[in-house]
């Protein structure tokens, strides 16, 4: 046992180190990199072993007899989470998230130490120290809190009155809920029936499962399929499609939504919000194929109600595009990402 | 011996006359039904040669004989609706969450009633049997004084819908007319049964009588399901209709407007929701009891009840989120848009909160059974490892309440480089999320285990080997959850939506398998100590209320987003709502809306509990030793 908490408080000691140092810049930020596509887990997993390293730092040092007094160790690790929250993962998170995950690690940390009778009376019992303020020291700590407190309320209001020439936020809706059928170059579809007419097998069928097992494989080297490659001057059916798919993409939509199909092309910071990132697991893998046919033929300018702020210029491509070109687009775009779309069936 | 004949003749007559009053609204029906609506029947009298018109159900594609006229096109005026100088939507939402609130209270408590008394009449301990027995009728007498205030918010809803939405009114009881009577027939049938159950308690408390005053409960609860299902298919109409062709008319199939797309999921999750928060409505009666109680027999009694009401309420909970996961699944294969409405687009700010609030339940819960750990000898070991726990829960939280659309300022949005964060992102989509709330519910069951065997020791031979068992048990069920979630992103949406089922599963199996063997370990287990009932600290007791209020809240919350979907129609795509009021409120103006009526439901719930401690009075203590612990049952007269 004694082996495992030592371990244990080796890594947290390590992790702690090296967290600050990331921070400070004496050690390099990319020294423990958050890798795309696995950050999720990394994070939490990153988070599991902090948890294991101070289990055994404190075990470490109630065995030294320097026990870290309970309430202290709720503050210290409310404070390291809200720390690596801030600091550790890139992009910065917005701040409506952080006090999100900062109520819920609070609550979190009173529930640990509230769990049972002893940690709850060993927690409060600094707090109600300051309270009784029967030594002088605690007398002059009331006292300063008696200060304290109000100037920092005080300034708290300030900040939030205070007018500020900032951007309003705005509660976009990303995906607005499409009308039932929309109708395209004279032709009325039903997004929740239609297909997309280029899905298919060697035969000429409609065939997603033949499509799905010839898209760029998902994980870090993004690689295509073996004997999938719609550049091959042999390729015929789905990925001559999905070559000529991604010829109107390149001729039309990188500009914007960037070679990667990651929504960062050349254009793309000229808006705000920068166009949709097709790699992210929460756009176009979330949605129907015929969901983005509408909101392609239709563009920001054809957005419900719904949408609104509706902040986005894409154009209209019907206005561009023959609705055979769009089908195209649109098949590319879940090859190269190597999501499929979604089914209900 | 004469006398205990007749009274056994008495019960099986009041037995008959309760399930006479369950056929009877079938029998009063059968000639409606059979008619298949008026209109189309007078068309035939009138005439054999007068043309009947066809159409098409919306819904079922079969084509029916047109029985009703087209759904109204109103117009915003004083005809179709009118008002106060009051937004009629709100009046309207405020008088049907009440009566929603009530109903589920007294659809549910007689649930716990027949379960409570049928585990009093199958205890061999006399004693625990007695406090059974109390316990439920204590329900029962809480339930009673809400069964009229529940009729008069549904006689206040009717009047509200006849004088603000009388157009709206006039075409959906012209819908359901084959089945209005059976409904309010069904009131009486309710009402009846319910009066006999409750004045026979103390008649028929013993032998052959007593179980046929538990039949009665079985009776009490047939009636009030098909009570609560005649209202769900209204409901289930004006979101998903069916039975009428595309201008609204009737077509003559009752059982097609009442058996629509949503019906069955809605019913589901309806009685699982109700159960839940009828058991958090009086696990806090039970708290706010414990924590004005003058006496250590008090605290004990209403510490216990707390506990089975708790108990019973998350036996509910925990299947509840699957539920609602159907019923979204069912919601999607209907409209696509609505779903994405309801978790994509408009409403998916709503779902985060729901989401929020669901995680508050779980935390609730784990957090009184690890201070119910608290009054149990021996039960100190298990403590130490509550912060791994805390640390689970927090993780399948935190990616439970992830939103997918994020607030934030343009500033922040430019930092992040676009919509997306690839962080946040992966955390705000369903496969996480069905990740982080089965680690959350798995993690509610270990504390369960933990509580079960808090002062137990095993004596089984193998119990090394069971423990290890079990252990590993919960390791590789996190392990499998936690994996189908990370796979989820890698295969196509429709089988991901299928992957939900064996992370399901491997929920339910730490639920049963783990239950199933604990309870087989703790057999004749070494007791450590007793359970000291009255002794928890009083933190366990504001979590319970913490847990009704939660309840309460995410009712009114789920109630206005389900309501909220259909957008501007009054009957979706059938019916439009054309009053001034047909926009869909903010975010903040129905989180006020949904805790005026959390405020209101708790406030006017307190004076019939007050109403019921009216009608106690102290009656001898009986039964000793009747629960591990010194406390006895405080019983109450009646």
């Amino acid at each position: 046992m004694k082996a495992l908490m030592s371990v244990g408080a080796l890594i947290g000691v390590l992790g702690l180190l090296m967290l600050i140092g990331m921070i400070f810049g004496v050690v390099p930020s990319n020294t423990v990199r958050l890798v795309e596509g696995y950050m999720p887990m990394q994070v939490l997993s990153e988070l599991a072993v902090f948890v294991a390293g101070f289990t055994g730092l404190s075990y470490l040092a109630n065995s030294m007899g320097m026990a870290i007094p309970r309430f202290w160790q709720g503050v210290l690790f409310w404070s390291f989470v809200q720390t690596y929250l801030k600091f550790r993962i890139y992009p910065p998170i917005p701040f409506s998230v952080r006090a999100m995950y900062g109520v819920v690690s609070f609550v979190a940390v009173f529930m640990w130490v509230s769990a049972n009778e002893e940690d709850w009376k060993k927690f409060r019992q600094p707090i109600l120290n300051v309270l009784d303020a029967n030594t002088g020291f605690h007398k002059a700590l009331r006292t300063l809190y008696l200060i304290l407190l109000p100037i920092l309320i005080g300034g708290f209001s300030f900040l939030t009155m205070k007018p500020s020439v900032d951007e309003p936020i705005e509660l976009r809706t990303v995906h607005p809920a499409p009308p039932a059928s929309t109708k395209v170059h004279g032709k009325t579809y039903t997004l929740q029936t239609s297909q997309n007419p280029y899905r298919v097998n060697l035969e000429g069928k409609y065939d997603q499962a033949y499509s799905n097992k010839l898209i760029v494989e998902q994980g870090m080297g993004r690689l295509m399929a073996p004997n999938a490659n719609p550049w091959d001057d042999k390729a015929e059916g789905y990925l001559k499609y999905v070559r000529e798919g991604g010829e109107i993409f390149f001729q039309n939509c990188h500009f914007c939504h960037g070679d990667n199909l990651n929504g960062r092309g050349l254009h793309a910071f000229a808006f705000n919000p920068i166009p949709a990132n097709f790699t992210d697991p929460g756009t176009i893998a979330q949605l129907q194929e015929t969901f983005i046919f509408w909101r392609v033929a239709k563009g920001g300018i054809g957005l419900p109600n719904e949408g609104f702020p509706w902040a986005s210029v894409m154009p209209p491509w019907e206005q561009h595009l023959t609705t055979d070109e769009i089908w195209k687009v649109i098949l590319f775009e879940y090859w190269h990402t190597g999501y499929y779309p979604r089914t209900w069936d | 011996m004469g006398s205990v004949t007749r009274t056994k003749l008495m019960s099986v007559m009041a037995l008959c006359a309760m399930i006479g009053l369950l056929l009877m609204p079938i029998l009063v029906a059968i000639p409606a039904l059979a008619d298949g609506g008026a209109p189309a029947a007078d068309a035939k009298k009138e005439g054999g040669e007068a043309k009947v018109e066809k159409g098409k159900d919306v819904y079922y594609k079969t084509e029916g004989i047109v029985s009703g006229p087209p759904a109204p096109k109103t117009t915003d005026s004083e005809k179709d609706y009118p008002r106060y100088n009051f937004e009629s939507r709100v009046l309207l939402w405020f008088a049907n969450q009440q009566h929603l609130y009530y109903g589920s209270f007294v659809l549910a408590v007689p649930i716990f009633c027949m379960v409570i008394e049928f585990m009093g009449v199958v205890s061999k301990d006399k004693a625990m049997a007695k406090r059974y027995d109390q316990l439920a009728y204590d329900f029962i007498k809480i339930s009673l004084t809400a069964y009229s205030l529940t009729a008069i918010l549904g006689g206040i809803l009717i009047f509200t819908f006849l004088t603000l939405y009388p157009a709206f009114f006039q075409y959906l009881s012209g819908i359901f007319r084959p089945v209005m009577h059976i409904y309010a027939l069904m009131f009486v049938a309710e009402s009846g049964t319910l009066y006999i159950y409750y004045y026979g308690w103390d008649k028929m408390k013993e032998g052959f009588l007593k179980w046929i005053h538990l039949s009665m409960s079985v009776v009490l609860n047939v009636i009030g399901t098909i009570l609560m299902f005649l209202a769900n298919s209204w409901i289930g109409f004006m979101m998903s209709p069916a039975g009428v062709d595309e201008q609204g008319r009737y077509l003559g199939n009752i059982w097609h407007v009442i058996h629509t797309a949503l019906w069955n999921p809605l019913n589901l999750h309806r009685i699982l929701g109700n159960m839940a928060f009828g058991g958090g409505v009086v696990a806090a009666y039970a708290a706010y009891r414990f924590l004005s109680a003058k006496t250590d027999e008090e605290r004990a009694h209403y510490d216990w009840m707390g506990y089975i009401a708790m108990a019973l309420g998350v036996a509910f909970l925990i299947p509840l989120p699957f539920a609602g996961y159907w019923l979204m699944r069912e919601v999607y294969a209907y409209r696509q848009q609505m779903g994405i409405t309801l978790m994509g687009g408009l409403l998916a700010w709503l779902f985060i909160i729901q989401a929020t609030m669901i995680g508050i339940l779980f935390l609730s819960t784990n957090y009184y059974l690890w201070q119910a750990l608290g009054r149990m000898r021996g039960a100190e070991k298990y403590q130490r490892y509550i912060k791994y726990l805390v640390f689970l829960l927090t993780c399948g939280y935190l990616v439970f309440i992830t939103p997918h659309t994020i607030v934030m300022t343009p500033a922040e949005l430019k930092a992040m480089g676009g919509q997306q964060h690839p962080v946040l992102g992966n955390y705000g989509v369903m496969s996480a999320k069905n990740g982080g709330i089965n680690v959350i519910i798995t993690t509610t069951v270990l504390s369960f285990v933990w509580y079960m065997r808090g002062n137990k020791v095993s004596t089984v031979s193998w119990a090394k080997f069971g423990n290890i068992f079990m252990g590993c048990f919960f390791f590789f069920a996190y392990l499998n959850i936690i994996m189908l979630a990370v796979y989820g992103y890698y295969i196509p949406a429709n089988v991901r939506v299928g992957l939900s089922v064996p992370q399901v599963a491997t929920t339910l199996s730490c639920l049963f398998f783990m239950f199933a063997l604990n309870s087989v370990m703790m057999k004749g287990a070494k007791q450590m100590g007793p359970i000291e009932w009255g002794k928890i600290s009083a933190r366990s007791q504001y979590a319970l209320i913490m847990l009704a209020t939660a309840f309460t809240w995410m009712m009114g919350l789920m109630g206005y987003i389900r309501s909220s979907v259909r957008l501007f129609w009054h009957v979706n795509e059938i019916m439009r709502d054309n009053s001034p009021w047909a926009y869909t409120h903010t975010v903040g103006f129905a989180a006020n809306m949904i805790s005026a009526n959390v405020l209101f439901f708790w406030i006017s719930i307190m004076f019939v509990f007050w109403l019921g401690a009216l009608a106690a009075k102290k009656a001898p203590v009986e039964a000793k030793a009747a629960v591990p612990g010194r406390a006895a049952a405080p019983a109450v007269g009646h």
